[in-house]
């Protein structure tokens, strides 16, 4: 059999697109070294170079080209500017006008010139709205190629005043809107946790209908302590909300629908319900949560309708030009407004309308703009200490986020189950602290709906081993606590956990065993305060049960 | 990265975003996807932040990438070019210029360009005005905007010359006041 030469393979390679590049740097050496290679590679590539031309179909456009030429030399180079700027320019004017350009450079310049001054004449035309637009499209960018790295909140806070300033300097023709949309930064969120601390939410009481002669929709059932409504928007004695208008100018509510859905809104918010239920979020942050029904609330606002309800949404509709959708829990669908195009959304999936391109943009999944409207419809009315609530779909493993600070994480691990078995939970002494140690358990009965918390206090290599206090009172009673690691074990899969760092190692020290760690249950069975060594090498998690009904 | 570098990025793309939209567009990017450019210019510029001689210009250094990102565009595959066309791109590159004294081109002044023209928007008669939104805000070619408002296109297209010729003028003649003053 005859033996193919070495650099034949070398060649072959190379003109399939296979040469790795040791064999990219053999084939040159090769052909260095002998000339009829070289030839050969040259008229290789020339054929294939023929090959590739031939499936563009050029040739076939060549009459219709030469007929183009025809009329083409009729246009001056002005027209084929304007042709050019206008963006109606063909193949074949754009090759004449290239000519031209290229014999006169002043033409050139001036054509450069040109197409600048228009991109600023469609900025100026559009006042505002394409600088926001660009801006937020920037920021969208900015974050998910930066991930982490927050700055953008800065610039584009900062571009807000100047732009308003800016606008009410030279009074421009489209009016400025009232805010960008922006994400709080870390450092902002801190501060809001600060505040919650100091028990900012409070139970209002649950309100039963309206007295007017308007059946009332929904009632305020929980208020931020700095809820500040405008005085001509206030919803009624009791709480009710009738069907209308309604401003919020700061603070966090939650709307308790007749139908059994929760809507949380977080001020600055202008917000309209309607007798079908259905909201409109005019500016503001809201989330809602499909009740008993499943159907949910139906949401709108200037930018989308959420068409398909989805069980857990969150819509930010703070920018004039845009909204922002997320899918925490299950899937559903949005539209456009005005019977414009719909999407699917999927859960843990991010959209923002554009309202100026008219069009959907996929974001990434960022859910800090609805940690405080979460925080009301996580059913945590109240927390102090070291405490921080995740967000709906936070992964429940090893943080590296909590930058060397203990803080004790909060997650909904489970919204509301039905245990199919009953529980063994950790025995507990109502009012008073005490050690968490080895307990024989009792039974809780699997007889109605439950919710679970999962706490975790992860251990911190820059944590300073000092003791961690945190104390949560939920809005509904605490029927169990498990801090036993093998309780916890047992109970991971009744309860549906999402947890992902179990396993036999993780298991057997994941509780509080130790007994250097103290908590309490308070005698009405709402609050829960922890005292948490925080030099522990290993993870704390307690879970946390309540009754919904 | 050092908070003074964010601080300085922060104002280098509030007092650059106009212009740079401008020089990209000036290269011969398609309208379309301007702006898509543009913010990968900043992209590109902030993730580099560290390798900017603060001795040196901001916009200069930003139109730079954005120079370097067109003249990528001409080795991607037809359908992801954002350019109109490569050889129509080829000239408008090589008359180009980055620095910062691009004698009435597209270079620091962006802001302030557009400031002006803002203002000189605002004194356009309400036709003129209708007709430069259909252009450039809704997009529209002359022969459509011709359909719109029963004129022959050659006609809009003059009329949209002159309305371009005076709010030159008006924003250059603003621009040497704010100069002069």
């Amino acid at each position: 059999m005859e033996s193919r030469n070495p650099n034949e393979d070398l060649l072959q390679e190379f003109l399939n697109g296979d040469s790795s590049e040791e064999s990219l740097r053999r084939l040159t050496e090769a052909a260095a070294e002998d000339p009829s290679l070289a030839s050969q590679l040259a008229s290789e590539l020339e054929f294939s170079e023929l090959i590739r031309q031939s499936f563009s179909g050029a040739e076939v456009f060549a009459a219709e080209t030469f007929e183009s030429a025809l009329d083409y030399q009729e246009m001056t180079k002005d027209e084929l500017i304007e042709k050019a700027c206008e963006g109606s320019i063909s193949r074949e004017q754009s090759d004449q006008l290239v000519k031209m350009l290229w014999e006169d450079p002043v033409a050139a310049k001036e054509l450069r010139d040109r197409l600048a001054f228009d991109e600023w004449l469609r900025e100026a035309v559009s006042g505002s709205k394409r600088e926001e637009a660009f801006l937020e499209s920037l920021e969208t960018r900015m974050w998910a190629e930066t991930k982490e790295d927050h700055f953008v909140e800065d610039f584009t806070e900062r571009l807000e005043k100047e732009i308003a300033a800016q606008e009410e300097a030279t009074g421009n023709i489209v009016p400025m809107p009232p805010a960008f949309s922006r994400k709080r930064t870390t450092a902002q969120m801190n501060g809001v946790a600060a505040a919650i601390a100091v028990g900012a939410f409070f139970l209002v009481q649950q309100f039963t209908g309206g007295t007017g002669t308007e059946k009332s929709v929904a009632t305020v059932a929980k208020s931020s302590i700095d809820a500040e409504w405008s005085n001509e928007t206030l919803p009624g004695d009791e709480g009710e909300i009738l069907p209308g208008r309604y401003e919020l100018k700061s603070g966090v509510v939650s709307l308790q629908f007749v139908s059994g859905g929760e809507m949380t809104v977080e001020g600055p918010a202008v917000f309209t319900v309607a007798e079908d239920e259905s909201a409109f979020m005019y500016h503001g942050v809201a989330m809602a949560k499909a009740g008993d029904s499943k159907n949910g609330i139906p949401l709108q606002s200037k930018g989308l309708r959420v068409s398909e309800s989805v069980p857990l949404i969150g819509i930010d509709a703070r920018g004039e030009h845009s909204t922002a959708a997320i899918a925490f829990s299950g899937d559903g669908g949005v539209c456009l407004p005005d019977g414009g195009k719909c999407r699917s959304l999927f859960e843990m999936e991010a959209v923002k309308a554009d309202r100026i391109r008219d069009k959907f943009v996929a974001i990434p999944f960022d859910p800090e703009p609805f940690s405080k409207t979460w925080e009301l419809l996580a059913g945590v009315e109240k927390n102090m200490g070291s405490v921080r609530i995740e967000p709906p779909g936070t992964k429940i493993e090893a943080s590296d986020s909590l930058d060397g600070k203990n803080e004790v994480q909060v997650f909904v691990e489970n919204d509301s189950f039905y245990p199919d078995h009953d529980l063994e939970v950790d025995q507990i002494q109502l009012g008073e602290f005490a050690g968490a140690e080895t307990n024989p358990g009792q039974a809780l009965q699997a007889s109605g709906e439950l919710r679970s918390y999962l706490l975790q206090l992860w251990p911190s290599e820059g944590g300073d081993g000092e003791e961690v206090e945190a104390s949560l009172t939920f809005d509904h009673p605490v029927v169990g606590v498990i801090y036993s690691s093998d309780r916890l074990a047992e109970s991971d899969h009744s309860v549906g956990t999402a947890i992902t760092h179990v396993g036999e190692e993780f298991n057997s020290g994941r509780g509080l065993d130790s007994g250097s760690d103290q908590i309490l249950l308070s005698d009405d069975r709402r609050t829960i305060n922890l005292k948490l060594n925080g030099g522990d090498l290993e993870v704390d998690q307690i879970r946390v049960l309540v009754a919904l009904n | 990265m050092e908070i003074s570098d964010r601080e300085l990025f922060t104002e280098q793309v509030r007092e650059h975003h106009a212009g740079l939209r401008g020089f990209v567009r000036s290269l011969g990017v398609n309208p379309l996807w301007v702006d898509d450019v543009a913010q990968e210019a900043f992209i590109v510029a902030y993730n580099r932040l560290e390798e900017f001689d603060r001795e040196r210009d901001f916009g200069a250094w930003l139109r730079g990438i954005a120079r370097n990102l067109v003249i990528n565009e001409r080795r991607k595959d037809a359908r992801r070019k954002r350019i109109l066309s490569d050889n129509l791109t080829d000239v408008l590159l090589s008359t180009s210029s980055v620095a910062e004294d691009d004698e009435g081109g597209v270079g620091d002044t962006g802001l302030a360009k557009l400031n002006a023209l803002r203002e000189c928007i605002r004194t356009l008669p309400e036709k003129s005005l209708q007709m430069l939104k259909s252009r450039y805000e809704d997009e529209n070619s002359a022969q459509k905007i011709a359909e719109e408002i029963d004129m022959k296109p050659p006609a809009v297209r003059k009329a949209l010359e002159r309305v371009r010729t005076s709010l030159r003028n008006c924003m250059e003649e603003r621009m040497n006041l704010a100069t002069s003053s």
